[in-house]
This record gives C-alpha cells, sequence and structure tokens, in this order.
C-alpha cells in the first residue's frame, strides 16, 4: 500500500510533525517567534490540504472517514486556529512558553480534525480526548489566579463529561457489540428496553457539557471569562464545536432509531438553552462574559438542527430528506459563522484587555473600559461592531444567513413555535449586543488613541472579511453547506 | 426501530436495580455495626503502616518533584502496557497485509509511537524536569 492513499488525512499527519517541530526546535532554538510562525505555515498548508483532500475514502480499518461532512468542520477549526495564532503572534511575542502553546493548540486543533473524520467511538473519543487534555493546559497558560481557577474549572466538568461519555459509549458497545457508528446504526435497538435510553442520556449529557447547552452549561462562562483570552476564542470557536462535530454523527447516524427519545430531549435542551443564555447575558457588565452567554445562547440555536431532523425524518413529509438536509445545513453554516465572529469578538476583547492592563487598572473586560473605544482603537471597535451585528444575525453578515437557513428548515418542519421563540431570543439578544456598541461609539473616550497590537489587527480584519464575504455572497457556502450535510445523511 | 415509545414495564427492572443498589451496601454497613462485636483498645485504633509502627504525622508535604517523575513514569508504564496487545497482533494476517515504507504497518505504527515518546523524554531531560534539586 503506498502512502498517496493516505493523502486525505494529510492535514493531520502534517499539523501532529509541525507540532512536535515547534516542541523539539523550542528546546534548542533561541528566536522563539520561529514557532508561531512554523505553526501558521503549517495550518495553511493543512488547510489547503482540507480543501483539496479526496472525499469519500475509509481508513485505519474503517476507524476515520473523509468526506464532505469532516472537511466542513476541519476548515472551520483550522480557520480559528490560523486567527488565534495571528493574534498570538503579537501576544505571546517573547513569552518563554511559546512553543509550548503553540505545540498545544495545534495539538488541540488536530484534536478536533479527529473528531471530524471519527466513525468509531474510541477513535472520536481519543481525539475529544488530544483536544481536551490540549486546551486544559492551554486556560491556565497565563499562570494568573483567575486563570488557574478557570481551568480547574474546565477540567473537572471536562472530565466529568469524558466519564459520562465513555460510560454511554460502554453501554451502546455492550449492546451493539461494535465501536463503529455505522455497525450501531444498523442493528434496531429497540430489543435493548431502558438501557437503549440510558446509553442515550449519558450520550447527550456528555455532549452537552462540551457544547454547553444548559443545563450543562455552568463551566462556560467562567471558563471563557477567566482564561486567557486568545484561548476562549479558541475554546467557544473551536473545542465547542467539536462537540457539535462528534454529536451529530453519532447522534444523527449512530443513533438514528432512538429519534423519537432524543428529538423531545433537544426541543427541550434548545428552547432553555437559548432562552437561559440570553437573558442571563442581559446582565453582564462584564463583556467577555457576555461573549460567553451569548456563545451559550447559540449553541441553543444551533441545536435547533438536531430537532429539525429528529421532527422530519421519519415522517410522511415528501420533502423530508431535504428538510433534514438543509436542517443540518443550518446549523453548519451557524457553526461557521458563529465560529468566525465569536473567534474575532474575543480577539477584540483582547485588545481592550491588552489596552486596560498597560494602563495598569484591573478588570480588563469590564464595559465601562469600552467607552469611546471607536476613538482610542477604531479598526478594533469597527470590527467589534460588525462581529457583534453578526451575532445578533443582522444582514448581511454570516450570522444571519445561519439564522436565516437554519429557522427556514425549522419552520419547514413544522416547528412554528421554536423558530417563534428563536427569533424573539435573536431580538433580545440585539440588547446586549447594541449596549456594548453604545459604549465605543457614543460615550465619552476615557484616553487618548492606543496603537493597535498588529497581529491582533490583521486576525481581526480577517475574520471581519469573512464574516461579511459569506453573508453578502452566500451561495457558495450553502452549497458547501448542503454538500456537507449530505454526506452525513444521504 | 421503536417506532412506539418505550412502554413503562420495560423500566421496572431499572428501577429494581437502582433500589437493589441503593440498599445493599447500606444494609451490608449496618450488619457488620449490628453483629460484630466491638472491642477496641489503642494498638487496634492505630494507625497501620505496613505492620510498622507509625511515626510522626502522615500529612507531610512531599517534594512536587515527585510528581514529575511520576508523570514521566507514568508514562513509560502505558508504553508498556500498550506493547502488549501490540506484540499480539503485530505478526498477524491483517498487519502483513498492509506495508509502510516496506515494514509491516505494526512495526511503522509502534515505530512512530516510540518515537513521539522519546521526544517526550527528550523535552522532559532539556528542561530539567529529571534533575533532582
Amino acid at each position: 500500500m503506498d502512502l498517496g492513499y493516505y493523502a486525505p488525512l494529510g492535514a493531520e499527519a502534517l499539523l501532529t510533525g509541525v507540532a512536535l517541530l515547534v516542541v523539539l526546535l523550542g528546546l534548542f532554538v533561541k528566536n522563539k517567534n520561529l514557532g508561531g510562525y512554523l505553526s501558521l505555515i503549517g495550518l495553511g498548508i493543512a488547510m489547503w490540504m482540507v480543501a483539496s483532500a479526496k472525499l469519500g475514502t475509509t481508513f485505519f480499518f474503517d476507524t476515520m472517514y473523509v468526506d464532505g461532512f469532516s472537511q466542513f468542520f476541519k476548515a472551520v477549526f483550522l480557520a480559528v486556529s490560523i486567527l488565534v495564532v495571528i493574534a498570538s503572534l503579537s501576544r505571546y511575542k517573547n513569552h518563554p512558553g511559546q512553543d509550548e502553546y503553540y505545540a498545544l493548540l495545534l495539538f488541540a486543533t488536530v484534536g478536533m480534525m479527529v473528531v471530524a473524520s471519527a466513525i468509531d467511538l474510541i477513535t472520536l473519543f481519543v481525539g475529544f480526548e488530544l483536544a481536551s487534555l490540549s486546551t486544559y493546559a492551554l486556560a491556565a497558560f497565563d499562570k494568573e489566579k483567575k486563570n488557574l481557577e478557570a481551568a480547574m474549572k474546565y477540567f473537572i466538568f471536562g472530565a466529568a463529561s469524558s466519564a459520562l461519555l465513555l460510560f454511554g459509549f460502554s453501554l451502546l458497545y455492550g449492546m451493539t457489540g461494535s465501536t463503529r457508528i455505522a455497525d450501531i446504526a444498523a442493528i434496531s435497538m429497540a430489543d435493548f428496553g431502558p438501557a437503549t435510553l440510558v446509553a442515550l442520556i449519558f450520550v447527550i449529557a456528555g455532549f452537552a457539557f462540551k457544547m454547553a447547552l444548559v443545563p450543562f452549561h455552568m463551566w462556560a462562562p467562567d471558563t471563557y471569562e477567566g482564561s486567557p483570552t486568545l484561548v476562549s476564542a479558541l475554546l467557544a470557536a473551536g473545542s465547542k464545536k467539536m462537540g457539535f462535530a462528534a454529536a451529530f454523527r453519532i447522534i444523527l447516524v449512530a443513533l438514528m432509531a432512538l429519534r423519537l427519545e432524543w428529538y423531545v430531549a433537544f426541543a427541550i435542551l434548545a428552547a432553555v438553552t437559548m432562552t437561559l443564555g440570553n437573558v442571563v447575558a442581559v446582565w453582564q457588565t462584564n463583556v467577555r462574559r457576555m461573549l460567553a452567554y451569548s456563545s451559550v445562547a447559540q449553541a441553543g440555536y444551533i441545536a435547533i438542527a438536531f430537532v429539525v431532523i429528529g421532527a422530519v425524518s421519519g415522517s410522511t413529509n415528501p420533502d423530508a430528506t431535504y428538510i433534514s438536509q438543509l436542517g443540518l445545513a443550518g446549523g453548519l453554516l451557524q457553526i461557521l459563522g458563529h465560529a468566525l465572529m465569536k473567534t474575532g469578538a474575543f480577539i477584540a476583547a483582547g485588545v481592550v484587555g491588552y489596552m486596560v492592563l498597560r494602563e495598569g487598572k484591573e478588570n480588563p473586560d469590564d464595559i465601562e473600559n469600552y467607552a469611546g473605544l471607536g476613538q482610542r482603537a477604531p479598526i478594533t471597535a469597527f470590527c467589534m461592531l460588525i462581529f457583534l451585528f453578526a451575532l445578533a444575525g443582522i444582514p448581511p453578515t454570516a450570522g444571519f444567513v445561519g439564522k436565516f437557513v437554519l429557522f427556514n428548515a425549522a419552520y419547514d418542519a413544522g416547528l412554528l413555535w421554536l423558530v417563534l421563540l428563536a427569533i424573539l431570543n435573536s431580538a433580545l439578544s440585539l440588547y446586549y449586543y447594541l449596549r456594548v456598541i453604545k459604549y465605543m461609539y457614543v460615550y465619552k473616550p476615557a484616553g487618548g488613541r492606543i496603537s493597535e497590537p498588529k497581529g491582533y489587527v490583521l486576525a481581526l480584519l480577517l475574520a471581519t472579511i469573512a464574516v461579511v464575504g459569506i453573508g453578502v455572497h452566500p451561495e457558495p457556502f450553502i452549497g458547501w453547506a448542503m454538500q456537507a450535510a449530505a454526506a452525513l445523511l444521504p | 426501530m421503536t417506532s412506539e415509545p418505550l412502554a413503562v414495564e420495560y423500566y421496572v427492572p431499572l428501577i429494581m436495580f437502582l433500589i437493589m443498589g441503593a440498599i445493599v451496601p447500606i444494609a451490608a454497613l449496618a450488619a457488620v455495626k449490628i453483629i460484630s462485636p466491638l472491642k477496641p483498645n489503642r494498638r487496634k485504633l492505630s494507625m497501620y503502616e505496613g505492620g510498622l509502627v507509625p511515626i510522626r504525622d502522615a500529612r507531610i508535604q512531599f517534594n512536587v518533584q515527585y510528581y514529575l517523575f511520576a508523570i514521566v513514569f507514568v508514562i513509560f508504564d502505558v508504553e508498556v502496557l500498550f506493547l502488549y496487545p501490540w506484540v499480539y497482533i503485530y505478526a498477524s494476517e491483517v498487519m502483513q497485509r498492509v506495508m509502510v515504507f516496506g515494514m509491516n504497518i505494526a512495526v511503522f505504527e509502534m515505530l512512530m509511537f516510540v518515537a513521539v515518546l522519546l521526544l517526550g523524554l527528550l523535552y522532559a531531560i532539556k528542561k530539567e524536569a529529571l534533575r533532582w534539586v
């Protein structure tokens, strides 16, 4: 067998190699910025490899599968990592632990990419843990007291969710005798009685922790607020989406037979998550905490995809396949859009934190610090404005496209109550997003103009171009998402 | 396919299991308390430490370096753990069928694994994690 056969998984192999190389170089080379640039080049090549990979092949004895769905998620993860690395080039310029930082970031990315491709429970779990363990360490990277608290909470909740997940997997394996998703899907689960339900509950709970669905979201605000800002971006935009990638594969494919059970569970989870996330976000005066709750609310919107598919598949609706594909495509577009705008918003919060700490003040994330940001840091403020509008779902941005397709599918599936609730929630979310904008553009600045760090600015501009680009010209992205959805739900 | 909702009687065994699971440990502990004779003396109540007479308090501060050594040790412990199942399958027919760089794929994979671990050891040595101070 020649190595060319494994070319579609080249991106993962390349990034693993680059991560190891960064660690190795960090030991011997003095110029530590090298690690950051190497990571950036590696991520760029990996992005190209993901985009050009041949689809439809399975690897390693049917444990990994490269299809449109996996490549969609890999592209999202890589985009997030690229933005975070570009901003990190400024943030950790002369930091002594740089090589570890970039290596962990790359390992986390590889873990997420493995999860996107995994069609076997064990492989999926290994990828899940690779990404989780790397991000646990990253969350404590700045070694401040707040960091450590955030990392501790993240670690404890993450370990508990891994345990739940593994327990659910073990029950599935016990019932079906296989860890392959295709085999599990092929076996009728009805004969196993309540054990299936226990397995389903554990699997949903395990994933819901990663996806930060209410009531499994408690760790998210504390962790996103306390971690280094760029790591929060990676967690909210990358690691959380990994939960969705895994949940889509397992719940929509392996556990499709239990549709009636998980359909109700996800309907409740989605409704409660978006409502609670938005209502609590209204009260926050800490911008990063507000962004964390908004990210909880966004997870609620994305979870509508599960409800749509649960509602229509197996029904008499002649368009059932199309609507479920549209629902999943909506979820995927929302994931893509949210990943970009949330990364951007956290990076913008990072610029403000950088500014505040240089002035020697405390509480860098307090909303008071955003007063007059439009004059103090015009590029950051403008990009933040775009991201906040996108998060609220205002056209022409990526946030609007995702919500439009998703709510459209939910309406077609006959879930009018959920669509109404989601739209009401979007309206509510506008309040707290606009409040930040009011601080940035209406209030008097508390100081003079600052020089915005170059890496942050570049990352912000790239994210803004992507968010607006998807909003202005959505057709290819909708087509791409539909293709990815069709790969999972033929 | 579960086209109908699961009936209630399916859950009876599960509920029985939960109730029994709650009763059995409590009953076992209670039985010990009630049945066994209790004649404590100083020697019986003293701490057990491998049969020796205990000295000092058990709660002392360890040097944090013990943990670093323990972590490095665990990595190689796990490596050996992986080598056992590997020995079992590496000569199997399935593994013979796939060749990478003219090597049996199992050999290649184990080489990669050991190489990555070695890199970790190099990292630990270079960062002076294994130097006892």
